[in-house]
């Protein structure tokens, strides 16, 4: 008896009466002091796919709907007025922020996504680099029907082929933005506009792509405004620096050729850091430490043969390497914008220093910091070749 | 004397009972993670506080065995006399009744807050103080029983929510240890010990355990089996949310949140809830169970049973009324509030407890006293 007072459909949903947002963006509206939310969701019917459906691929699976408010909720809810489902936030992978707003602070943005209770802590960050977040939704791929599917795609093969992607979600990203001597940082994607040079409708007579989107780095923000970009080797970089490197490729000369490259793909890194304060000034000494195989060479080389190319080679990797991580620290230098932690590891190591010496003062002496880079480089596999072909 | 309650419960059914009693409570708030300022050591915290709150069960559980046959509520009266002994019994079943619609709020809260926010907040605590007090009703030993079962389900529950948001710990949110050293590390013990002063309610349980003697040993068992698991909840929730955890309302029910194994097995919060769900209605019967003993042997009513589903009403219009709103409900969690309450009623009704048993044993008219 008293299960039947627990089983409490009072705000039952139907499945038929709810829209699954699947990306959402923010941007300034245009009118003055609004903002406006535009929210993908997914299109059940269209969905169904497969022979069963015949006539489901004609249509796009997903609509994208933008509405304005003076609040991100107002804006949200303001979209009832053109949905006729209500928008489900549980499955949203994404939140897109435009440039414009992400410039001007996006605390307040975030809010409802960290208060609401159908909203995830662990969406994607995203900050869409030079137009708005609307525009990136508009964008499609060749390979998903739905665009969240397929930027789950390029973020994890970025993420894991490339190491071009910081720690972005949204807990990362509240965590650095009210941890103390770090700042946040959120990945970047721009629009890549797809002009057609022949028609694609084929079998799948969805509307031609109009446009698509690209991964191309992090956002770095300070505090919680966007101050500027990391392009990809040097995300890459800061990736070296907090030891999240999974694989890549490193392009370094041929030792033995000039003008000859060698492809060597990364196997797995290791790497740290460790502030130390020497008369009252800041050296941050980065460790790293990387193994790769030997993936791709033009030219010729012989690698049973030539032990000291082997050795050449090694060290032109940790050059690039080292090249790649103070490229990344001198951006963010320039920048002003701790994005790796070293005041808050600083803080781990000495905090009574960080409090005492630092903490009010950080933002300068980030700028002063000397960073030294270490960093191990090893060679281990050749692929199914030794030598290259010999052209006789 | 009149038994009030007849059944019997084991020494591990009383360890389950009130490791349920006090995890519920901590895992669904964690008051403690707001009142640790650096959150990153909450985990000494509530170490520290578990180990203070050892010293005090051991005191409640010696009580007890002075007379191992009497509950605290018979004992006070034996040692304070008739109209003072009766007074101390119903502040300490004000204070169960406090802790019980407190509880019932808690969880009706975390309903309405995490999943259902348009149903009235009523809704959840009908529902669990009704299974509650059918429960209490049927006594002691089953309530025991549930408890001991249900504990193992909670166990699992929360291993799986403490293990499984792996990818997402950074264990390096835990230093710097004691940045600002022990002081500032005082008051959220506090808050943690005010939590542990529920198990002033061993004092209602220990006459009807099988063995008395088990009380003093499986109360100490609980304290430390709850303190480790609420350890390591502090260690996975500053190694998952760092410096934003204070933010949170209901930080062990976003932490399950955060559980993604493949992108299929996630979303999983339901589990968080019904754990919870198990224990609340367990401490709920627990407390509900000793109100109605605790006020029938005050007023020397002969039935308890009759008095539990008014007690149970009580509790639903006090859980109601006496917060109007959830930061009303967090505020009242705090050390500064419920835990001095808490410090007050407990520590204050132990302590005069023991100064009449040692006056009493003191001075020969004393002894003439004791029926």
């Amino acid at each position: 008896m008293a299960l039947m007072t627990t089983a409490g459909c009072w705000n039952r949903r139907e499945i038929e009466s709810i829209g699954f947002v699947l990306a959402a963006g923010i941007d300034e509206a245009p009118q003055q002091g609004k903002i406006q939310v535009t929210v993908q969701i997914a299109k059940p019917f269209a969905i169904g796919g497969g022979e069963a459906v015949r006539g489901a691929a004609d249509e796009k699976p997903f609509w994208t709907v933008s509405s304005t408010g003076y609040t991100v909720f107002e804006a949200v809810r303001n979209l009832l007025s053109q949905s006729p489902r209500r928008p489900f936030w549980a499955h949203n992978r994404f939140i897109l922020i435009g440039e414009g707003l992400a410039r001007k602070g996006i605390r307040d943005a975030l809010d409802l996504f960290c208060r609401d209770g159908e909203s995830r802590l662990r969406v994607w960050m995203v900050v869409v680099k030079g137009a708005k977040a609307s525009d990136l939704l508009q964008a499609e791929f060749e390979l998903e029907r739905m665009p969240s599917e397929g930027g789950m795609g390029l973020l994890q093969g970025a993420r894991q082929g490339l190491s071009t992607i910081g720690e972005g979600m949204l807990n990362d990203f509240l965590q650095r933005l009210e941890g103390e001597g770090i700042d946040p940082i959120a990945t970047r994607a721009e629009i890549v506009p797809r002009p057609q040079e022949f028609d694609i409708r084929g079998e799948l007579k969805r509307e031609t792509i109009g446009g698509s989107a690209r991964l191309t780095g992090a956002a770095v923000f300070k505090d919680d405004r966007l101050v500027g970009w990391l392009n990809k080797p040097e995300t890459r970089g800061f990736n070296w620096v907090m030891g999240k490197v999974r694989s890549g490729i490193i392009v370094i000369e041929n030792p033995r050729e000039e003008g000859k490259f060698i492809g060597l793909e990364i196997l797995g890194a290791r790497g740290g850091f460790k502030p130390e304060v020497r008369n009252g000034k800041v050296t941050v000494a980065v460790k790293i430490e990387a193994d790769a195989n030997v993936g791709y060479v033009q030219g010729f080389i012989d690698l049973l043969r030539m032990p000291e190319a082997w050795s050449s080679m090694e060290r032109r990797m940790a050059t690039v390497i080292e090249n790649e991580v103070l490229a990344a620290v001198a951006k963010a230098q320039e920048l002003g914008s701790d994005i790796f932690g070293f005041g808050a590891e600083l803080n781990r190591r000495y905090p009574k220093k960080w409090a005492d010496e630092f903490r009010d003062r950080w933002d300068e002496e980030f700028r002063k910091i000397d960073v030294k880079v270490e960093v191990k480089a090893k060679l281990r596999r050749t692929g199914l070749t030794v030598k290259s072909s010999e052209i006789r | 004397m009149r038994e009030v309650e007849g059944g019997k419960v084991s020494g591990r059914q009383l360890a389950a009972l009130l490791v349920l009693t006090r995890t519920m409570a901590v895992t669904m708030t964690f008051p403690t993670a707001a009142a640790v300022k650096p959150p990153q050591d909450i985990w000494i915290v509530t170490l520290l506080g578990t180990l203070v709150s050892v010293l005090f069960v051991l005191l409640v559980a010696r009580l007890g065995l002075r007379s191992p046959d009497k509950t605290i509520i018979e004992q006070a009266e034996l040692l304070l006399g008739k109209y003072l002994g009766k007074l101390v019994g119903i502040v300490l079943v004000w204070y169960w009744m406090s802790v019980a619609c407190g509880a019932a709020r808690e969880l009706g809260e975390a309903y309405t807050v995490a999943i259902m926010p348009e149903t009235p907040v009523l809704v959840f605590m009908v529902a669990t103080v009704f299974l509650a007090a059918n429960a209490a009703r049927n006594g002691l030993e089953v309530v025991g029983r549930m408890g001991e079962s249900i504990l193992w389900v909670v166990l699992f529950f929360a291993a799986l929510v403490l293990v499984l948001p792996y990818d997402q710990m950074r264990f390096k949110n835990l230093a710097p240890v004691l940045a600002r050293g022990f002081r500032p590390l005082m008051l959220p013990t506090g808050t943690v010990v005010s939590f542990f002063l529920e198990f002033i309610i061993l004092g209602m349980i220990l006459p009807y355990l099988a063995r008395p003697r088990d009380a003093t040993c499986y109360s100490v068992y609980a304290v430390l089996a709850s303190g480790l698991v609420m350890t390591w909840f502090a260690v996975a929730l500053v190694a998952v949310f760092g410096p934003a955890l204070p933010d949170l309302v209901m930080p062990a029910f976003s932490l399950s949140r955060m559980i993604s194994i493949a992108n299929f097995f996630e979303r999983i919060e339901a589990v968080t809830m019904a754990a919870w769900t198990l224990s609340c209605v367990i401490k709920l019967a627990l407390f509900l169970w000793g109100c109605a003993v605790g006020l029938a042997q005050v007023f020397g009513v002969s039935r308890y049973q009759s008095l539990v589903y008014p007690l149970g009403a009580m509790t639903l219009a006090l859980g109601i009324l006496s917060f109007e709103s959830n930061p009303a409900l967090q505020r009242f969690l705090r050390f500064e509030v419920f835990g001095v309450y808490s410090l007050i009623i407990t520590v204050g009704t132990t302590a005069v407890l023991y100064l009449a048993a040692f006056f009493r044993s003191r001075l020969p008219l004393g002894r003439g006293l004791r029926r």
